[in-house]
C-alpha cells in the first residue's frame, strides 16, 4: 500500500529548515526525520526535542531535514554532510542502509541512528534502541483490566523490529493479565508466535488510522494501540466521535495527552519511548569528543522507555490493578518479571 | 468486408472468449473444491448486527467445507456450459458472477472456525472506496472535455488542507466551502496552462502536485505545528447522519444510511455527473468537445469556454473531496495525508471507462479488496501479509483486464485545441 512511492519519485524535493539558535556555534547537529513530519506527534517530534534541548543547553546549531519518501533518506543525510555537520542523527530503522553507507564514507562525521543497531558496531555510529515491550507489557496489562468488551487491539504502521516490538509486549502484557487473574481477554492485530498481524502500510494516511480502528471496533474491541506515528491520530479521532465509553486509545512515543491535546480525553496512557534523552545523550558525547560508536538500549530501569500517567482516567483505573501494574513494573526492573518469557 | 463476414469474425471472437471464459471457471472449480473445500473443518460466523443496533439481527454462519463444494460444482456447471456451448453473449455476466461466489467461498474458507463482522467490512468498503471516487469522478469530468488531469492527487491534498484551516477558523461547512474553493482555483490553473497556454497537459498536472505538496508541507510544519497556530489545525468532523427509518433496518441501516455528508453526496455527485454528460444538450456539446473540438467548433460550441467551465467545476469537486481526508474523517491535517489515493482514482477513471459510474465501480472494488485485506490481517489466515497487502492492487486489475475489457478514452483526450 505504498501510494507514496509514486509521489516521492515525482516530489524528491525536501524542504531545508534552519532552526538557529540564539548563541548559534560552530558545533551543528543535523536531524534527518522519517517520513510522517517533523510534527507527527510522536516519533519524529520527540527526537527533535531532544536535538532542541540539546540546541538550548550545549549551544549546538541544530537543523532537520524531513524525509518525504524514502528516496529522500540518501540525499538528505549528504546534504548535511556536505554542509559540514559535525553531528547528524537519523531518526528511524528504515534509515539503517543509509546511515551505515554515509558513515562508511566520513568517518570524520558522528552519526547516531534511533531504533537501529549495528552488528558488528561502527565506530561513528552510536545506535539508539529500546526495551519498549517492558514499558507496553505494561500497557497491555493495563488494558486487559481496563476492558469492558473483553477485546483489546493493536495495529501497526510496517511490520519492522521498532514498531513490532511494542506490539510483542502489548500481547504479553494481556496473556500475562489472563493469567494472573484467569481472565480471556482477546487481543487482534497481532501474532507475537507468526509475527503477522495487522499493517496500515505507511505513516502518514491518518484515515487509515481511522478505518483500522473502526475495523477493531466492530469485531468488539474497547481499547487500540495504534503503533504508527501520526496515523494514530486518526484512530484518536474516531474515540472522540463515538466516546471514550465506547473507544479508548493507547498512545505511542510520546505522552500524547500532551502532545496532542486536541484529543487529550481519549487516551488511557501512552508507552513512552524516551528518544528524545538518547539524542540528546548522543549529541552531548559528540559535542565533547567522547564519542565512542556502540548502542544505547532505553529500559525502563534507565527512564527510556516508561508508563504515562493515566491523566482523565486516573479515578477509572481500580487501585487493585494500577497497584498490580507498580508491582510489574518492579518485577521487570529487577529482572525477576522478562516479558514474553 | 461485407457484413456477413464481418459478423462470422465477431462469432470466432466470441466463441474464443467464452471457451477462455469456461476454462477459467473449471480451473477455479478445481481450486476451490481442493483448496477452500479439502479438508477445511468448521462453520464460517459473519456477524450482521453492528455494535449499538437498535435490533439486533442472528448471524450468518456458513458450514466451511459443504459451501465450497457447492461453489466449486456451479463453477464447474457454467464453465463446461460455456465451454459446449461457446459463443454465448453471457460469458462476461457468467465470468463476473463466478467470480463473485469465488470470493464468498474464499471468505468462508479464510472465516472457517472464526467469525468477522461482514456488516462492518462492507461498510467500510464504502468509506474506503469514497476519496478514489472523488479522485475518479475529477478525471472523468476533465478528460470528457479531453483535458488529462495528472493534478488530481494535488487538488485532494490542497482541499483536505484549506478544508482544515476554514473549518477550524469558521466551522465545517465553512471549511466545505473553502476546500471547494481551492480546489476550483487549481482547476482554473490547469485549465489556463493547458488550455490557453496549451502546456503540456502531464507536466501541467505534475507541476500541481509538487506544488501543492510543497506548500502543504512546509505550512504544516513551519506554520500549524507552532503553538500559536494549532487552533487552526483542528477542525469540527461532520458526523455521521441517520436517515430517518431507513437507518432503523438491519443490514441496510448501518451500510448505507449511517454515513457523514461525504458519503451521500459522492453518490449524489455521481448521479448528476451521469445525468448531466449523458442526458442534457450542455452535456453532450461537453463531450463532443472532448470527441472532437473542430467539429463543435464548427457548430458553435465555444470549446474554449467549456473546457474552462467543466475544469474548474472538476477541481471543486476535487476540493470537496479533499475536504473529506480531514473534515469527513480526522478532524487535522498532516502532510502528504492523501498519500496517492489521487492517482488510484485516476486508474479508476480508466477501468471505469470514463464513465462516473463506472469509476464509482472501480473505486468500490479497490475499497472492498483494501477492506477484505484488513479483516484477513485479523483472521490469522495463513497468507502472508503483505500478500494480502497487494490484493487491492491485484484485484483492480483482474476485474479491469478480465470484466471490462478494452476502454477507449476521448478521442481528443490529451490534446490542446488550436483554433484555425
Amino acid at each position: 500500500m505504498k501510494y507514496g512511492m509514486l509521489y516521492g519519485a515525482l516530489t524528491a524535493l525536501p524542504l531545508i529548515f534552519a532552526s538557529a539558535t540564539a548563541q548559534a556555534q560552530d558545533f551543528k547537529a543535523c536531524q534527518v526525520t522519517d517520513t510522517g513530519g517533523i510534527d507527527d506527534k510522536g516519533f519524529n517530534e520527540t527526537a527533535w526535542k531532544g536535538a532542541e534541548r540539546a540546541g538550548e543547553a550545549l549551544g549546538a546549531e541544530v537543523k532537520f531535514l524531513e524525509s518525504q519518501a524514502e528516496t529522500d533518506y540518501q540525499p538528505n543525510i549528504g546534504s548535511f554532510i556536505d554542509e559540514g555537520c559535525d553531528v547528524i542523527v537519523t531518526v528511524g530503522f528504515l534509515l539503517g542502509d543509509a546511515t551505515a553507507t554515509a558513515a562508511a564514507a566520513n568517518p570524520d562525521v558522528d552519526f547516531t541512528i534511533v531504533d537501529f543497531a549495528y552488528s558488528p558496531t561502527i565506530d561513528n555510529v552510536i545506535g539508539q534502541v529500546f526495551n519498549t515491550q517492558e514499558a507496553a507489557f505494561l500497557a497491555g496489562y493495563l488494558a486487559a483490566g481496563m476492558s469492558e468488551t473483553g477485546t483489546v487491539g493493536t495495529f501497526g504502521g510496517i511490520n519492522i523490529p521498532p514498531v513490532t516490538v511494542f506490539m510483542d509486549g502489548f500481547v504479553w502484557g494481556v496473556e500475562w493479565y489472563n493469567a494472573a487473574r484467569s481472565a480471556s481477554v482477546q487481543v487482534l492485530g497481532w501474532d507475537p508466535d507468526s509475527q503477522e498481524g495487522l499493517f496500515t502500510n505507511n505513516f502518514e494516511s491518518l484515515d487509515d488510522g481511522r478505518t483500522f480502528a473502526q475495523n477493531l471496533f466492530d469485531e468488539n474491541a474497547d481499547i487500540v494501540m495504534p503503533v504508527a506515528g501520526p496515523v494514530g491520530l486518526g484512530a484518536a479521532a474516531l474515540a472522540d466521535e463515538l466516546g471514550t465509553d465506547q473507544l479508548k486509545i493507547i498512545g505511542v512515543d510520546a505522552d500524547q495527552f500532551f502532545t496532542d491535546p486536541e484529543k487529550q480525553h481519549v487516551y488511557l496512557t501512552s508507552v513512552l519511548k524516551r528518544m528524545d534523552a538518547t539524542v540528546f545523550n548522543a549529541i552531548e558525547l559528540s559535542q565533547s569528543g567522547n564519542f565512542e560508536g556502540g548502542v544505547i538500549v532505553g529500559t525502563l530501569a534507565n527512564d527510556g522507555v516508561g508508563l504515562a500517567p493515566f491523566h482523565d482516567f486516573d479515578s477509572a483505573v481500580p487501585a487493585r490493578l494500577s497497584g498490580e501494574i507498580a508491582a510489574l513494573q518492579n518485577g521487570i526492573i529487577n529482572g525477576s518479571i522478562v516479558p514474553g518469557q | 468486408m461485407s457484413a456477413g463476414q464481418t459478423s462470422k469474425v465477431i462469432d470466432k471472437a466470441r466463441e474464443r472468449h467464452s471457451l477462455v471464459v469456461g476454462v477459467i471457471l473449471i480451473v477455479l472449480a478445481v481450486f476451490t473444491a481442493w483448496v477452500f473445500g479439502y479438508g477445511t473443518v468448521g462453520d464460517a460466523t459473519f456477524r450482521l448486527a453492528m455494535r449499538g443496533d437498535s435490533f439486533k439481527v442472528g448471524d450468518l454462519v456458513v458450514p466451511a467445507a459443504p459451501y465450497a463444494y457447492v461453489v466449486a460444482a456451479i463453477l464447474a456447471y457454467f464453465g463446461a456450459r460455456l465451454m459446449m456451448r461457446s459463443g454465448s453473449r453471457r460469458a462476461n455476466l457468467i465470468l463476473g458472477i463466478g467470480l463473485i461466489l469465488f470470493i464468498t467461498a474464499f471468505l468462508t474458507w479464510a472465516t472457517a472456525d472464526h467469525s468477522f463482522s461482514l456488516t462492518g467490512m462492507l461498510k467500510s468498503t464504502i468509506i474506503r472506496a469514497l476519496p478514489i471516487a472523488f479522485g475518479g469522478l475529477t478525471g472523468v469530468l476533465c478528460e470528457r472535455v479531453a483535458v488529462i488531469n495528472i493534478g488530481i492527487e494535488g487538488m485532494l491534498l490542497a482541499g483536505a488542507f484549506s478544508g482544515v484551516v476554514f473549518g477550524s477558523l469558521f466551522g465545517g461547512w465553512a471549511g466545505l466551502a473553502g476546500a471547494a474553493m481551492t480546489g476550483g482555483l487549481l482547476g482554473l490553473i490547469l485549465a489556463v496552462l493547458t488550455v490557453t497556454y496549451r502546456m503540456d497537459q502531464i507536466i501541467a498536472g505534475v507541476v500541481i502536485n509538487i506544488f501543492v505538496l510543497g506548500l502543504t508541507s512546509y505550512l504544516t510544519s513551519q506554520v500549524l505545528a507552532k503553538e500559536a497556530f494549532r487552533h487552526l489545525n483542528d477542525a469540527p468532523v461532520f458526523r455521521a447522519i441517520d436517515i430517518p427509518y431507513l437507518s432503523d433496518f438491519p443490514i441496510i441501516g448501518p451500510l448505507f444510511f449511517q454515513h457523514n455528508l461525504f458519503v451521500y453526496a459522492a453518490f449524489a455527485m455521481v448521479a448528476i455527473a451521469t445525468y448531466y454528460l449523458f442526458h442534457t444538450r450542455t452535456g453532450l456539446r461537453a463531450r463532443a468537445v472532448g470527441e472532437h473540438p473542430r467539429a463543435a467548433d464548427t457548430l458553435g460550441i465555444n470549446v474554449f469556454r467549456i473546457r474552462y467551465i467543466q475544469v474548474t467545476v472538476a477541481g471543486m469537486v476535487a476540493g470537496f473531496g479533499g475536504a473529506w481526508f480531514t473534515l469527513g474523517s480526522v478532524g487535522r491535517f498532516d502532510e502528504n495525508m492523501t498519500s496517492g489515493r489521487g492517482f488510484i482514482g485516476l486508474a479508476a477513471m480508466i477501468f471505469g471507462r470514463w464513465h462516473p459510474v463506472g469509476a464509482l465501480a472501480a473505486a468500490l472494488v479497490f475499497g472492498f479488496a483494501d477492506s477484505v485485506q484488513q479483516k484477513m490481517a485479523l483472521l490469522q489466515t495463513p497468507i502472508p501479509s503483505e500478500f494480502l497487502a497487494m490484493a487491492p492492487y491485484v484485484a483492480t486489475i483482474i476485474v479491469v483486464a478480465g470484466l471490462v475489457g478494452r476502454a477507449r478514452p476521448p478521442a481528443a483526450d490529451g490534446k490542446p485545441y488550436v483554433k484555425e
